[in-house]
């Protein structure tokens, strides 16, 4: 028997694959939003003159990274399941804790690219080390750094989808559910990847574009 | 060590080789997809060329999560056959980290200077002399360290293969975490064991491109 195409109960479904995206985009930016955070306190802890606080960016980041992102969303639902958290804050948090050492890798690279003349030149200005931070290392960084966010920023919204196996009602958690309901397991998922791959390409086109807009700016400014 | 992990060792090594025996097989599949798919991209081979880029777009744009479930669900419903959790997985997980090491291998491709090419041809040699012994062998020293970030990223997700009932380490874990109930110890001997081989890999990917380094 051949197997007949049908993609109409998912259009039918369209209510449950909106709460879905609706999470998913919820999660990714809350996670977001944390990992940034954190990838840029480690990350320039990671360029810090002491030593020790280099190593201990390090450690961090190596911990982080090395460890399955699944079995940090379980280590949150499941080894302090005392806390009590929701779900939902569990991958978020294992999200955010994991993603945010990839982020401080990459901000730690975006600020050791800029010479290290900015910075004398910002301190011989009389800014304070946090200030020529700011003002002058992080903006220029910024832009170096952006195409490696976008693709990060895809990365995490991607890895969102393992929140599904904490029961978060995110894309991948709905489309199990509709898959459950109407049996038309391969259209389901074929249609969650093109979600993904819309929200993902939507994303990484946009940062690319403002990447490039500030890029322009810049050139007028320095032009003048 | 503690109890529940000694006492469920047997179990827990069972559940980790599955774990590792996965790993080496994408990473000997998918290295040869990727390199198969990144050499057609590089030369922009009709039609395969751009069967691989579409390929490699639409992996890449797609979660680990999803690929298995096609993978398992999916393809099995549309061509009607039936297969193991476990073949599922390793068939997502090749075509998977297939596609990102095509464009790792890609890029490294593209590194390798137009002149050492000519010079290759102007010797004599064929392009696909050139090929096999100027760019493969340059390129492929170059892409050594996102080569085995690629393999440490694969050797993470093969946790997920868990979620669609492969016994593997996390899979055996939860398993016995479900038996003795002791997330804490469990969970965190988990990730220290996860933490531990990917160290391991990373340094066999150092180790391996300070042996081969182009010295210049």
């Amino acid at each position: 028997m051949e197997y007949q195409l049908n993609f109409t109960p998912i259009w039918e479904h369209r209510d449950l694959i909106l709460q879905g995206l609706a999470t998913t985009v919820a999660l990714s930016i809350s996670a977001l939003v944390i990992a940034g955070i954190i990838g840029l306190v480690i990350g320039s802890v990671g360029t810090a003159r002491s030593r020790s606080w280099r190593a201990g960016a390090a450690l961090y980041v190596e911990v982080m990274r090395n460890v399955p992102l699944l079995v940090h969303m379980y280590f949150w639902y499941m080894a302090l399941a005392f806390l009590q958290l929701p779900a939902f804050v569990c991958a978020m948090l294992g999200l955010a804790l994991y993603s945010g050492a990839y982020v401080a890798e990459v901000v730690r690279s975006g600020i050791g690219s800029i010479p290290n003349g900015q910075m004398q030149a910002g301190l011989a200005l009389g800014l304070r080390y946090f200030q020529t931070l700011r003002f002058v290392i992080y903006p220029q960084a910024l832009r170096i750094i952006a195409p490696s966010l976008a693709s990060l920023l895809s990365q995490l919204i991607k890895d969102s989808s393992l929140a599904s196996v904490l029961a978060v009602a995110e894309l991948a958690y709905q489309a199990g559910a509709i898959e459950g309901q109407t049996f038309r397991t391969f259209e389901v998922y074929i249609t969650l990847s093109l979600i993904y791959l819309v929200l993902v390409t939507i994303v990484t086109q946009t940062i690319t574009w403002l990447a490039g807009e500030s890029e322009s700016a810049a050139a007028r400014l320095s032009d003048a | 060590m503690p109890d529940v992990i000694v006492s469920n060792w047997a179990f827990l090594a069972q559940g980790l080789a599955i774990t590792v025996q996965l790993s080496a097989l994408t990473i000997l599949a998918g290295t040869l997809l990727g390199l198969a798919l990144g050499v057609a991209r590089f030369l922009r081979v009709p039609v395969v060329g751009q069967i691989a880029v579409f390929y490699i777009e639409f992996v890449r744009g797609t979660p680990l999560l999803v690929v298995l479930f096609i993978c398992y669900f999916g393809l099995p419903a549309l061509l009607h056959f039936h297969t193991t959790a476990y073949r599922a997985a390793l068939l997502g997980f090749v075509l998977f980290i297939g596609a990102y090491i095509a464009e790792e291998i890609r890029v490294g491709l593209r590194s390798v200077s137009a002149g050492l090419i000519q010079a290759g041809l102007a010797m004599g040699l064929t392009p696909s002399q050139v090929l096999r012994f100027v760019v493969l062998p340059l390129a492929f020293r170059r892409v050594i360290p996102s080569l085995f970030n690629q393999y440490v990223r694969l050797f993470k997700f093969t946790s997920v293969a868990s979620v669609i009932g492969v016994d593997e380490f996390t899979a055996s874990a939860l398993l016995v975490n479900a038996r003795v109930f002791s997330p804490v110890t469990i969970i965190l001997t988990v990730a220290a064991t996860y933490l531990v081989l990917c160290s391991a890999i990373s340094f066999a990917g150092r180790a391996l491109y300070a042996h081969l380094a182009v010295r210049t």
